[in-house]
């Protein structure tokens, strides 16, 4: 055994993984700031709120539950929040192949860290070993939890110094938006971004909020067409005119 | 919200975030989606957080919820993501559109 735990720190595997997991947490730490702000605006007790940190553990997810408290029921709080968990299933299928040869307790424990970030950094590691991946894993995972809600925290004891008059309540939309505009590659996404938010416009008025989830299921829905049409029209082209 | 629903809330949500990354890992070892499937979850996350955008922005309280700082917020955002491609710049032009047009208007 090469890994014995006096010398972690100075394992070449455990630096690698700390070093490139700081350059993805980075953008993050706004997200953070801002969610530990919407979570002194909560209308949940702030220790509920910040107990997303440990139980949930996936920013938007976390940001969309602290934010709905006020004005969704529990239901379509509970069932927003899933829908944007879904991209997470991708990440899963994704990585499922390096964790077949896992022992039992990492294929359950590991997918709990599973962010973006840490898929982001994973998903190109095919050189690994099956060991050193799950001690890469593991190392990134943990310092991104750690980092994530320390950061949270002090957003949350910065946010509850900031007067309302700053309107900090808006930040958390922002966020969102930002975040669907990084994510859009292609005009499918687009087209899915654009449908979600114009049929949720419409469906404002539609009681409990059900709004959000009319909207998005039209959006997958829109996008789904346009990627069907756009692979379509590609392969026709391909066949060459005719 | 009272603490034992929201308790409940954050929990059920916590289960289900675990459930979505740990399904196809733990219980489905091996076996791939269909790609139907994964082109259609392609899709959820611009269709899901656009829409929350537009209902955080009309605060439960339907149109009328809609403020026009809010909204020159959200287009100054969304205008600077897609040029700079960087989140924190866009969180800081949209905040400081907003405060410009709350000390102006």
């Amino acid at each position: 055994m090469s890994g014995d735990s006096t010398s972690l720190r100075h394992d070449p595997l455990i630096r690698q993984a700390l070093r490139s997991g700081v350059p993805l947490f980075i953008p993050a730490i706004p997200f953070a700031l801002v969610l530990g702000v919407a979570i002194t605006e909560s209308a949940m007790p702030t220790a509920v709120a910040w107990s997303t940190n440990l139980f949930v553990f996936a920013g938007a997810a976390q940001l969309a539950t602290v934010s709905l408290a006020a004005t969704a029921t529990w239901l379509t709080l509970v069932s927003t929040a899933a829908v944007i968990n879904l991209r997470h299933v991708m990440y899963s299928a994704a990585l499922s192949p390096r964790f077949s040869d896992q022992p039992t307790w990492f294929r359950r424990i590991g997918p709990f860290f599973l962010i973006d970030q840490l898929f982001a950094l994973m998903a190109p590691r095919v050189e690994l070993s099956s060991r050193d991946w799950r001690r890469f894993y593991l190392t990134a995972g943990l310092f991104f939890f750690t980092s994530w809600t320390l950061t949270v925290t002090l957003g949350l004891v910065v946010g509850s110094a900031i007067p309302t008059e700053w309107r900090l309540d808006v930040a958390p939309a922002i966020m969102f938006v930002g975040l669907v505009v990084l994510g859009l590659t292609n005009r499918p996404g687009i087209v899915a971004a654009v449908t979600g938010a114009g049929v949720c416009l419409l469906a404002l008025e539609v009681p409990n909020n059900g709004g959000i989830l009319i909207g998005a299921v039209s959006g997958v829905i829109a996008g789904y067409i346009a990627d069907t049409v756009q692979t379509r029209r590609a392969r026709s082209s391909l066949d060459g005119p005719s | 919200m009272n603490t034992l629903a929201a308790l409940s809330a954050v929990l059920t949500v916590g289960l289900i975030t675990y459930m979505s990354r740990a399904g196809l890992i733990v219980f489905l070892a091996d076996r791939p989606l269909p790609t139907n499937i994964t082109r259609a979850l392609r899709y959820v996350g611009p269709a899901v957080l656009s829409a929350l955008t537009v209902n955080l922005v009309a605060g439960g309280q339907g149109v009328d919820g809609v403020e026009v700082e809010e909204v020159a917020a959200i287009a100054v955002a969304i205008t600077v993501a897609a040029v700079t491609r960087n989140l924190i710049a866009a969180l800081a032009a949209g905040m400081v559109t907003m405060w410009l047009l709350l000390w102006l208007l």
